[in-house]
This record gives C-alpha cells, structure tokens and sequence, in this order.
C-alpha cells in the first residue's frame, strides 16, 4: 500500500504533506496532554514493535499465501488513537527514510492513507463504539477485523484519488477501483483477524494495557472530539482539492493527458483521440539519445571522481 | 536455511547503520541543506511531464554527482535503487496498455506514449529512491533528525523517530530470538497459522510493554521530566548556502530548459 | 552548582538510606516486599543477594526512588521518600540497571551521558567536563560517538556505569551487573568499581564478585530480609528459610 513518489505529482504530494503536517502537529499537541506517565518510552519501543510485527507473516489458512500487519488499529486500541497516529507516522518515516519503502514525496499521500485512516478514523468511529472499556474477547475481535477492513478501504480510496489526481499512471480510475477496493477487503480481513488475536491476547493477559487507553484523558467529550476530527478532515480536503486545482491550471497538459485516458477507456482505442500528436517528439528521440549518452559519460567521470577521492582519502582515514 | 524477513530487515538496518559515516565531502554539510535540497530536487524532477523523457534523463546529474561526494560509488547506489524495480514495472505498466498514440518513429517502429511514459515512470521511481538513499548516507539518521529538529518539525516527532530507531533493532532481535525459539521446536512447520501469531506477537507485545516501563524507569532515575532534550549542534555557515544555491540552480536549469533539443540542435549541423 | 569534581570523597558516619519495617505490594496484589528494615551508611559498600524472585530488584527501586513503600517508610538521608518528595534522591543515587538496552535509550553515548546532568540543569560546559570525566572513568572515551548498537555487551555496561556517573551520585545502585558479562568485561567492572569511594549497593549472583566488592551483605528470601551482617558470614546460597 507503500505509494512510490513515482506515481505522485508534486501538487498531490505537496497537499497530502500539507494535510499530513497539519495532522501530525494536532497529535503532537494532542499526546502532551496524555497524562498516562511513560507515554513517550511506550510510544517509542511501540513503534519498533509495529516494525518487527510486520516482519513475521502468518499463513492465510487454505491459501498458501501469507500476510502480515500495518497496525494501524492495533497500535490505537493500546495508545488512543493520537498517540497511534504519531507512532505509526514515525514508522512510516523510518520505512521511507531507512528501507527506502515508498517515496518522500508520497509520505504525506502515505500518512493520510495508513496512519490517519486507520488511527483517527478506523478506531474511533468503528473499533472503539464495538469494543469500548471492558468489552470481551468476542466485542474486540469483531471490533478490530471491522475497524481494519474499514480503515484498509478508505486507504484503499485514498491511494486511488491521489494516483488518478496525479495522473502519472495511464490506468482508469474504475479499473484502478476496481483492483485497488477488493484486494484491500480481503487485506483487510487479513490484517482484522491478525489484530483481532494479538488484542485477544493481550485483554486475556494485560486487560489493564487496553482500559489504561480506554480510560485516558480522550474520553472526556467524545462527541466534541469526532466533530473536531471532521473540521481537520474537511479542512485536509479541501487543502486537497485546491492543490488539485492548482495543478489543473499549472500543468494543464497533465490533467488533459490523465482526463482524456479516463475517457478513452470507454472507446479502447488507440485512435480515440483526435491525434493532436505533439510535432515536436519526433526529435525526442534522438533527444533521448542524446541524454542518455550524457549521463553515461557522467557515470565515468563520476566513478573516476569516486576512485580518485577514494585513493586520496586513505591516508587520512587510516590515521583516524 | 531460508532467511526470514526479520533477518533480512535486520541485515538491512545494520548496513544502513554503518554507513552512516558524516566524514564524507558533503557529509559536512548542514543536515538542513541536505533535506532542503533532496525535497527540491524531487519537487523539480517529479514535475516533469511524464511525456518528457528526453528531459526527466538529465535528472540523473543530481545523484551521479552527489554519490562520488558522498564516498559511494554510483553503480552501488543504482543497483540499491533496483529492488524497487518490480512495484515500478507492475504499476507502470498499465501505461503501454492503456495508451496506444503514437508519440514518435523511430526508424520504421511506431513508439507510443505508453511506453514513454512507462520509462518515464521507471526512472522517476528510480532516481527519487536514490536521492533519498542518497540523504540517509550523507546525513546518516541522528543528523537528518537533528535537521529536522531546527526545520521545526514538532520535537515529539523528532524524539518518536529517534527512540524507534534507537530500538528497532532491539525488538528485531527479540522476535528474532523468538521466531528461532519457536522453529527450534516446530518439527519443520514453518509458518504462523494465525491464533498461533496472534499468541507471538502478542509475547511480543506484552514483552515490549515491560521493556517500555523498564526504560521509563532508567529514565526517571536520571531526572527525567517529560521531555527529551536533544543536542542541535549543526550551524549553518557559507559551504551549506553555495551548496544549496548551486544545486538549486541545477535543478531550475534541468526543469525549465530543455538541453535534449538543445543537444541535438547542437550536433546537427556537425552530422550533416 | 560549582565545578565540583565527580564524588570521590565521602564521609563514613551518617545514614544515607534507611528502610524503616517497609513492605510494597504491586497494583495486582503480589506482595514483594516484606517488613524490610536496615540502615547503610555513607561509604558502606553492601551487597544484596538472594535467589530469583526474592525481591532483590523490587528493594532496588526503592532504593533508587523509583516505587514507594506501600507499608512502613524508606529514608533518603532521613527524607521520607515519596512521590512529590523524590528529586534529591534521584539525583544522589545512581542506578544502573540489569539490562544495558533499557538504560542507553539515546542515540549515541555522548547524549546518553549528558541526559542526566541535562536533567539538572547544569550548563554546557558543566555538562561536557562530566561527560569527559565519565567517560574516561569507565574507560569509554573512544566510544563517545557511536551509537548504541554499535557497541559489545561490556562496552554498553561500562557507558551504562558512565551515565551514573555523570550526575556525580553519592550513592551506586547495580542490578545484575556482571550478568550476561564475559570474563574480560567482569574484571573490568571491578576495576572501575573497587576505586570508587561511593556508597555501593550491588545486587547479584555473583559470589566473588560481592565478595570481592562488599564488606556487608544482606539476604533476600521471599520478600523478607533474612541476614544482615558481614559478608564472610552470609549464608547464601542455601535457603535460610524452609
């Protein structure tokens, strides 16, 4: 679900990192006020915990496949849903950063579709009302496979609108949908039962872990809390949607190219447009070429540079 | 034996961990600087016409240069930027399928706008991962956080991302343990059915909660008071500003000047 | 606070920790500690031992102000320890804990040895002529830089014993220090300990070494303490009790 910054425009990633910012500043805000006392090692081994979760898979029974956890829902039923939020932003970071595991560009396309879907979405609307203080094993499982499927779709969604909005990739968004929304319920499914039974888990041998989260400072005004979600939710849609307009009257032969592919689905023709082939890529070639042939010299000089600096730098880092 | 995705991320961490060397030619150079310049090179290449191959190529400059500064051969950090090769292709290539117009000939076969942009979308994905590969060895993590410290990014953010770094490897290295426990005595049953994970992670789990209330308490002990401090010892000075310029420079060139036309213009009239 | 150099000259007389008939029960209900009542005094140099599960770890965290008697009072310099009263005691006892990966919590050596005297309050200089003086106590100054995880087992145990030793504390509180320690490592955490003129609180399994470090021992036996008195004396490793 990782979007590689080759798929985005900068105007979709400029809004979603603008969104994401705006975000990550409320939670910021917002884990202050947590009043549970060791809220910032938690947070911090929490993290690395989601990391190495991800790394063990769990065979699918009657597939032979396997899958593993983004722990967007598990990390909220045992944080709140703020604290999640910034946690699972420090992992998505880290995976971009470190691993390289989608772009940096597309972080803020990433944060918005993993982090804020299924934290500030996914668990409060759907996780905590089933699966509130207390609940049995039964409320929670149920609770969680809801939660992660809800919050996998709407990703889902998300990573559809941000792609189709950039119009990088040539597919039509309903085939986009129509790939993207079913794959994502059956991940969904997957990544609820996982969560379902590491939270079972733990309600059987730490209950405390789950109510310590239940009870904290975020209960008081829930409903105040779910209209505020709303506003900075509106707020990050319409950052959204004027960055799009930008981009339409910035590049408009962008937003024409990913228009017109829309609607060439329905013919599937090549000819279906009216050929306003552009004159000047007949040289492009040629010009392609050109370019490529730069670089490679490029390439040389630079590992002659590389060798050069090397030799010359041995000296000096042997007597360190 | 096989090796597990942990080990594998393990292995990873570690290459990334050591080299992080900050004593490189442009290793010396302000973290600030370095995140400024990655975040607009990738704004300035990404914004490239995806039709326009012939100028998205010389985006290339950016890492050939900076990777030699850096004390990492180019072909190195290219064959890095490779394994995201596969996600490129499977997206990509809807492109070719979807889009038959013919964008030029070359000799007597007709090439259409899918597959330049199939391409195009290969080296977008290539080079934004080698410039961010780039950042991460020159800066190395502690100073990039350092970085983003002073570019105001909120300082429970920055302490997040330090303490996750901090122990990722630790907690790898436990389910590690864990996982080889557990296989020492599965009798060659080699995957997690899922209320067996379940049970593992939630070990796991419990275990990382300990380890959090054990870490409080070191902290505690030596006057913790709620918040981390961390040192800020980057100053900006003359190198980091020419540094930004001149790649700022490059980059404005490279987007809005386009040298393939102008190459060839160039060779033209020397090949008739 | 002055340049004060790191703690080396301390008084013998006056009673530094007090457990006065003091009991803790955990928030589930186990009780872990029992009545435990001894007084050490400046410069004494004790061990704690008993088996696992004895309490020894429980004692160590009141020692170090970290949980509060729930039954009876423990004293720090004849200060009643509580929740809102704790400050001074924390700063004076330096607690090093069993596991080197919970206590190095920063990103590279220097900032884990600064967090303390950070936390103090003390100024930049102050803060890096501590961190030199640690460091170069515990033999670790070639280290400063690295991160945690590029160190060795004894290597995060001796800049563990660095970020103590930062804060200046008058009192050292060890928990398992040798554990998991090969024998090169062990001798060098005699050797950067048996100098120190601190008062000395080690709890371990380790026979020669409180033998070698402590002149006075107490005996830990589920949740009670069953033997105070010289070291030569002690009764582990038998089980006093049953």
């Amino acid at each position: 679900m990782h979007m590689a910054d080759a798929l985005v425009s900068p105007a979709v990633a400029a809004g979603a990192g603008v969104a994401a910012a705006a975000l990550i500043g409320v939670a910021a805000h917002k884990v202050k006020t947590i009043r549970r006392e060791n809220i910032i090692p938690l947070m911090g081994v929490m993290g690395a915990f989601v990391f190495a979760a991800q790394m063990i898979n769990f065979s699918i029974p009657g597939t032979g496949s396997s899958g593993h956890v983004i722990g967007g829902v598990l990390l909220a039923a045992v944080l709140g849903p703020w604290a999640a939020f910034l946690t699972l932003c420090s992992v998505l970071i880290i995976q971009c950063l470190v691993f390289a595991d989608g772009g940096l560009l597309a972080l803020g396309c990433n944060i918005l579709n993993m982090a804020a879907t299924s934290c500030l979405i996914a668990y409060p609307l759907i996780y905590k009302p089933i699966a509130g203080a207390n609940a049995g094993a039964g409320r929670i499982f149920v609770g969680a496979l809801l939660a992660s499927v809800v919050g996998l779709e709407i990703g889902a969604l998300g990573v559809t609108a941000e792609t189709e909005l950039s119009g990088i990739t040539a597919l039509p968004t309903s085939v986009f949908l129509s790939f993207m929304l079913p794959i994502h319920l059956a991940i969904g499914a997957v990544e609820g039962v996982a969560t379902g039974a590491v939270l079972c888990f733990v309600a059987k041998y730490r209950p405390e872990t789950l109510t310590a989260n239940a009870r904290g400072a975020y209960d008081r005004g829930n409903r105040r809390r779910f209209r505020r979600l709303l506003v900075i939710f509106g707020a990050g849609t319409l950052v959204l949607a004027s960055a799009f307009t930008w981009l339409a009257s910035a590049n408009p032969d962008g937003l024409e190219w990913s228009i017109s592919k829309v609607a060439g689905l329905t013919e599937f023709t090549s000819k279906a447009l009216p050929t306003a082939v552009m004159p000047e890529y007949n040289s492009t070639f040629a010009g392609v070429i050109g370019a490529v042939l730069v670089m490679t010299m490029l390439w040389a000089i630079s590992t002659l540079l590389f060798h050069s600096l090397r030799r010359a730098e041995v000296p000096s880092r042997t007597k360190k | 034996m096989k090796t597990s995705r942990l080990e594998q991320a393990i292995f990873t961490l570690n290459a990334r961990q050591m080299a992080s060397e900050p004593d490189s030619h442009i290793g010396a150079i302000d973290p600030r600087a370095l995140l400024v310049v990655t975040a607009i090179y990738l704004l300035a290449m990404l914004s490239v016409p995806v039709i326009s191959l012939g100028m998205l190529i010389w985006f290339a400059v950016y890492p050939i240069i900076s990777a030699p500064l850096a004390h990492i051969a180019y072909e190195r950090l290219f064959i890095k930027s490779l394994y995201v090769l596969p996600l490129l292709v499977v997206i990509g290539i809807f492109n070719p399928i979807f889009d038959h117009e013919t964008a030029f000939m070359a000799g007597n076969i007709a090439i259409s706008c899918g597959w330049i942009s199939f391409l195009s979308i290969i080296i977008r994905g290539l080079l934004s991962v080698q410039a961010v590969l780039l950042l991460i060895y020159v800066a190395g993590f502690n100073r990039m956080c350092e970085g983003l410290l002073l570019l105001k990014v909120p300082r429970l953010l920055v302490t997040q991302l330090l303490m996750v770094y901090r122990y990722l490897e630790v907690l790898l290295q436990e389910a590690l343990s864990m996982h080889r426990a557990r296989q020492a005595r599965a009798y060659g049953k080699q995957s997690y059915g899922p209320r067996m994970w379940g049970s593992f992670v939630g070990q796991l789990m419990l275990r990382t909660f300990a380890r959090a209330e054990r870490i409080h308490r070191a902290m505690l002990a030596r006057g913790f008071n709620g918040s981390l401090t961390w040192s800020r010892n980057a100053r900006w000075s003359t190198p980091d500003t020419v540094y930004c310029t001149v790649w700022l420079i490059v980059f404005a060139l490279l987007r809005y000047v386009d040298f393939s036309s102008w190459l060839l213009k160039l060779l033209t009239p020397m090949s008739i | 606070m002055a340049a004060q150099t790191l703690n080396t000259d301390v008084d013998m007389k006056d009673s530094v920790l007090r457990f006065d008939h003091a009991g803790y029960t955990y928030p589930g209900g186990y009780r872990a500690l029992t009545d435990i009542d001894f007084d050490i005094r400046k410069g004494e140099r004790v061990a704690l031992v008993g088996l696992n599960g004895s309490g020894k770890s429980t004692l160590l965290l009141h020692a170090a102000g970290l949980l509060f008697a729930t039954d009876g009072a423990v004293y720090f310099r004849n200060m009643k320890l509580t929740p809102a009263d704790v400050d001074a005691c924390r700063r004076s006892v330096g607690m090093v804990f069993q596991e080197s990966d919970d206590q190095l919590f920063m990103p590279t050596v220097e900032a884990d040895v600064a967090f303390g005297p950070k936390n103090m309050g003390l100024s930049d200089d102050e803060i890096d002529r501590r961190v030199d003086e640690a460091l170069a106590m515990t033999g670790c100054t070639d280290l400063r830089k690295r991160a945690p995880f590029q160190l060795s087992g004894g290597q995060k145990k001796m800049v563990s014993i660095a970020t103590v030793l930062s804060m200046s504390p008058d009192i050292l509180v060890f928990d398992e220090p040798t554990t998991g320690l090969d024998y090169s490592a062990r001798s060098q955490f005699i050797d950067i300990v048996s100098p120190l003129r601190h008062t000395l609180l080690i709890a371990s399994h380790d026979m020669d070494l409180v033998r070698t470090l402590c002149t006075r021992a107490l005996v830990m036996d589920g949740g009670r303490l069953v033997y105070d008195g010289p070291i030569e004396n002690m009764p582990y490793p038998c089980n006093p009790s049953k």
